[in-house]
């Protein structure tokens, strides 16, 4: 019999137990025929030989309990057994079984939520094929476009590098471009309303690079990204085509995109989302077509126009390390035979000497998430892991405290012939059976946790094509955290449970090997909760702390009372020249007008919503180190001071006088007028963009305005100039508009009047500017909202702990406090006899838990916003609000001591 | 598991002897449980007397390592019984023991001897 044969015989025996059974009986009874009667040929009476072979049997049910145990199917009886007896005994208490089932779901699924955040955010590979052998070049850190050639690791790159490198690298099976920008646009599908669309630009070789299957039709080819403008094709995604009802006739209809008919080709597979994680583009568009999608760009032949990302697939067997050699090669001839030209000077050598390409893993693909949330999220799983551990001590208390309840009936069961090991089995089924219980309450609750915590870090953009649902690197996870969970907790009160003085524990019904050792075991676990969730407690009031810091931040605009409309101006079908001017002051005067409006403009940037930067040079200035910094810049309409409350200090604002063909005029932040001019009025003075000394300095400083945030609530004062939209032409999407009171109730009145002066321009969303700083700390508020959650948490747990342990030690020594009061103790010593007792232990948590909490708080330190992470203030509220908590949870068990009748404590012994 | 009787103390016998010695028994011929036993002191000259409690245990034993196998015969005066057959793995693990046996006992007797 192999082990199938085994496995089918313990199938038979847990099935067909009857017949089994009855089998066993048989030959045990054979068994005692034969030998009997052996006997009695050998001279035995009938009833001396029947009494001998029975004597020789023994027990005929410790036989037949010994030959089941040959099989395994015994274990998992034993086990069932066990199973049911946990759930009936667990059944017995139901306070405490809610206590620790509760304690446990919030500790497990706090962990299981955040590490399903973590694994979406950080682990989860991209659905691809053999993602491991994808490789990006750069670290995928910039967006955007840039002309210059840094002297260091290169991020984005060219169409021409990525064609030309393309054809001469042997490394890789495969190279494909992406474009840096997810592009926001408006499309129709044929014969439907306008809609918002997010496409992403991507070499021909995109998806056979990736290796993804078509879900339906075909996927892009090399064949779609020839010469420009010739690849009208689209892929659309999963969740693009589950919108339009999962239409099987997609494929192949038209979408028109702003002036150019677009035929779907097919459809991505679900769950596809491309390489940026918590970005889903609705369709994919051949790079070819980038001028088409975003009419400024020129960047299919121009080598200076680099905006690309390039992702690569090695080819098998070859090493990242060849990889990167080949890569720098081929990059180096790139750049001197395109950039440099023949016979470069010595300079220009020397300006790219150093200029490299990096080789980083794309298996994970590339998020801006992941950087934002990495040390968040890490953070916040060590607050909930320390959450678990404090419940763990919490309920191995308790279990310890029910062990001493329950030895009478552990004796009762090693006295009728349990051994110690079947004791503490049991007692350990009965700690998974809570931990089982917990875990799977707080994996369902975590399912919902999940996207509600993914909500409140990332509320805005809203992260796309991010399934954060448990797959089975988190169930395993769980699994494995449930059963250390169980461990450290059910280990110690079952190993203690056993060690049972048996003639003690049956004798009085509650003694136990050592109380005294059970008390000090019970001490330490206090202890070390106090030290633990102070730990908690001083991170939640530093994080708390630093975002009311942040909170208070002057933010030099007034937040208050200022819509921010994100519209779509290109659907007006303007060209970039005066007409659009002239709509852009249409919208903004018609706005304006609108009663309680007091003003409106648009404008590049409002706060938090990147930037453009560049150096300047001042006529008549030297260029200092100093003053040769990047300074912000801001397009914006006449009204845009008024509309957020930046006061002018010095010369004007922007007015109807600036015109397209009037002298180019900026007004500039205090900041820029104090690096630039600082002794002197800057009024007058004349600038242009570039490091370029002899610059024609075509721009006019007319106004200083005062200095606000503009791209963190964190910055420093940052210089920052503005100019005037009448004389820099463009499209926008921010239009800002100030009311007079409650900004929100004025969106239909201000969506009516930008709709009668244009109805072709959808806004696409309205928001405040309020909120814009509050999301620009969702961050910092998620954190600090969690970590106050998980430290009231732990301690709430330390409260029931304490109050458990000093129950118990009141209820012991009873007879003691009896004595005592018999001998003249007053209420108030006894009182004080208990509370002692607790603020030692709390004190000895403190000078444990102080030193942990300083080390940990310096790896808080990126996070915290005017606060040392050694901040005395945090730490001292920490250790008063556990002191308080101590107190309150050992009074009502100190009450109790202090009103024990000295003639009762001492009858009852 | 196996005593001797008149010396109870001194017959602890290295672990797994027992199978060996019912191996090698039933390597003669099917037998019950009983006849196993009977077999064992028989042959042992009233040595070994393995009671049921040990034997039946160890023949579930074995029979779950299917080194035997088992099936309900008539007796020779005509009662059922399980009887108890060698396999083929049995055959072999008895050759093993057999001569890891030989081995031990050879070693034992050298330093014994020496």
């Amino acid at each position: 019999m192999g082990l199938i044969g085994n496995i089918r015989a313990g199938m038979r025996a847990l099935l067909g137990r009857a017949r089994v059974e009855r089998e066993m009986d048989e030959e045990l009874r054979g068994f005692l025929d034969a030998s009997s009667e052996d006997k009695r040929r050998a001279g035995m009476t009938p009833e001396d030989a029947a009494y001998a072979a029975r004597v020789e049997m023994g027990s005929a049910n410790a036989v037949k309990h010994r030959i089941r145990s040959a099989g395994w199917e015994m274990a998992i009886e034993n086990l069932w057994q066990d199973l049911r007896y946990s759930v009936r005994m667990l059944a017995k208490s139901p306070v405490f079984t809610l206590v620790a089932v509760l304690s446990l779901a919030l500790g497990i699924g706090a962990n299981t939520a955040i590490f399903s955040l973590m694994n979406v955010v950080m682990l989860r590979t991209l659905p691809v094929k053999d993602p491991g052998q994808l490789v990006l070049f750069g670290n995928g850190r910039a967006a955007g476009s840039t002309s210059s050639l840094p002297n260091q690791s290169w991020q984005l790159f060219s169409y021409p590098f990525y064609r030309s490198f393309s054809q001469k690298s042997q490394v890789f099976s495969g190279v494909t471009a992406i474009d840096s920008i997810e592009f926001a646009t408006h499309g129709a599908l044929a014969g439907e309303g306008h809609e918002m669309l997010h496409a992403s630009l991507v070499s021909g070789t995109y998806f056979p690079v990736l290796g993804v299957n078509p879900w339906r039709g075909r996927l892009l080819t090399e064949a779609d990204d020839q010469t420009p403008g010739s690849g009208a094709v689209a892929v659309a995604s999963y969740s693009w085509w589950q919108r339009h009802g999962s239409d099987p006739a997609a494929v192949g209809k038209t979408i028109h995109i702003e002036g150019t008919d677009y035929t779907i080709a097919g459809i991505a597979p679900p769950g596809f989302f491309g390489i940026s994680v918590g970005e889903l583009p609705d369709l994919w568009i051949p790079l070819s077509m980038e001028k088409e999608i975003s009419p400024g760009w020129n960047g299919l032949s121009d080598k200076w126009f680099q905006s690309l990302y390039v992702v690569a697939r090695l080819k098998p067997g070859v090493t990242v390390e060849q990889a990167s050699a080949n890569t720098n090669l081929v990059f180096q001839q790139f750049l001197r035979s395109e950039y440099l030209g023949p016979s470069p000077a010595q300079k220009d050598l020397a300006d790219v000497a150093h200029a490299q390409i990096e080789l980083n893993p794309a298996a994970r693909g590339l998020s801006r998430l992941r950087r934002q949330f990495t040390l968040p999220l890490e953070i916040l799983i060590t607050i909930a892991s320390l959450v678990l551990l404090i419940a763990c001590a919490n309920l191995a208390n308790l279990l310890l405290a029910r062990g001493a309840a329950r030895s009478r009936e552990f004796g009762l069961r090693m006295a009728i012939g349990a051994s110690r090991s079947r004791v503490v089995r049991q007692l350990l089924t009965e700690s998974f059976v809570l931990a089982l219980l917990g875990a799977a309450l707080g994996v369902a609750a975590s399912w919902r946790a999940g996207h509600l915590l993914l909500t409140m870090a990332i509320s805005s953009p809203e992260p796309a094509g991010m399934n954060v649902s448990p797959d089975l690197r988190v169930l395993a996870f769980t699994l494995s955290l449930t059963i250390l969970t169980a461990l450290l907790f059910g280990v110690t009160p079952a190993l203690r449970a056993a060690q049972l003085d048996l003639t003690a524990s049956l004798r009085q019904g509650r003694g136990i090997a050592s109380p005294q050792s059970r008390i000090s075991l019970a001490r330490g676990l206090i202890v070390a909760q106090i030290a633990l969730s102070l730990v908690l407690l001083a991170a939640a009031s530093l994080f708390l702390r630093s975002l009311v810091n942040l909170t208070r931040v002057d933010t030099g605009f007034n937040k208050q009372n200022v819509l921010v409309l994100n519209l779509d101006e290109y659907s007006a079908g303007l060209p970039l020249d005066a007409r659009l001017v002239n709509l852009q002051q249409q919208i903004e005067d018609r706005v304006q007008a609108v009663p309680g409006v007091e003003a409106a403009s648009f404008s590049m940037f409002t706060f938090n919503q990147g930037e453009w930067s560049d150096d300047v040079t001042v006529q008549g200035v030297p260029r200092t180190p100093e003053n040769s910094q990047d300074v912000l810049h801001n397009v914006v309409g006449k009204g845009f001071f008024s509309t957020m409350s930046l006061p002018i200090l010095a010369g004007r604002g922007f007015n109807a006088t600036d015109k397209i063909d009037s002298p180019k005029v900026a007004v500039i932040n205090q900041t820029m007028a104090q690096r630039f001019f600082p002794d002197s009025s800057p009024i007058g003075h004349r600038f242009g963009f570039g490091d370029d000394p002899s610059h024609s300095g075509d721009i006019e400083i007319v106004g200083v305005v005062k200095n606000a945030k503009y791209v963190t609530l964190q910055e420093s004062s940052e210089a920052a100039a503005y100019f005037p939209y009448a004389q820099r032409v463009q499209y926008f999407g921010n239009f800002e508009v100030r009311s007079s009171s409650d900004a929100t109730l004025m969106i239909p009145a201000v969506r009516r009047a930008i709709a009668e002066v244009n109805p072709n321009i959808p806004v696409n969303s309205v928001s405040t500017l309020s909120e814009q700083v509050d999301e620009s700390t969702a961050n910092q508020r998620l954190i600090a909202r969690l970590s106050a959650f998980f430290g009231l948490l732990a301690a709430f747990l330390v409260c029931i702990g304490i109050y458990g342990l000093l129950s118990y030690a009141v209820a012991r020594r009873t007879s003691e406090i009896g004595v005592r009061m018999a001998l003249g103790a007053k209420r108030s010593n006894v009182l004080w006899l208990i509370l002692r007792e607790i603020l030692v232990l709390v004190a000895i948590g403190v000078v444990i838990g102080v030193p942990v909490a300083l080390e940990g708080n310096h790896l808080v330190v990126k996070l915290l916003y005017g606060l040392s992470p050694a901040d005395p203030g945090s730490l001292l509220a920490a250790v008063a609000m556990l002191v308080a908590i101590a107190l309150l949870a050992g009074y009502l068990p100190a009450r109790k001591a202090s009103l024990v009748e000295p003639t009762v404590a001492l009858r009852c012994e | 598991m196996v005593q001797k009787p008149g010396e109870q103390k001194s017959g602890d016998m290295v672990q797994g002897t027992l199978e060996m010695l019912i191996l090698k028994t039933l390597a003669l011929e099917p037998m019950h449980g009983y006849g196993v036993a009977l077999r064992i002191e028989q042959v042992s000259q009233g040595v070994f007397r393995v009671n049921p409690g040990s034997l039946l245990p160890a023949l579930a034993r074995m029979e779950r390592a299917g080194h035997v196998k088992s099936e309900w015969r008539s007796t020779e005066n005509n009662r059922r019984a399980k009887y108890y057959l060698l396999t083929p793995r049995g055959r072999k693990a008895l050759k093993d023991e057999t001569n890891a046996w030989d081995r031990q006992t050879a070693a034992i007797s050298r330093i014994l001897e020496a």
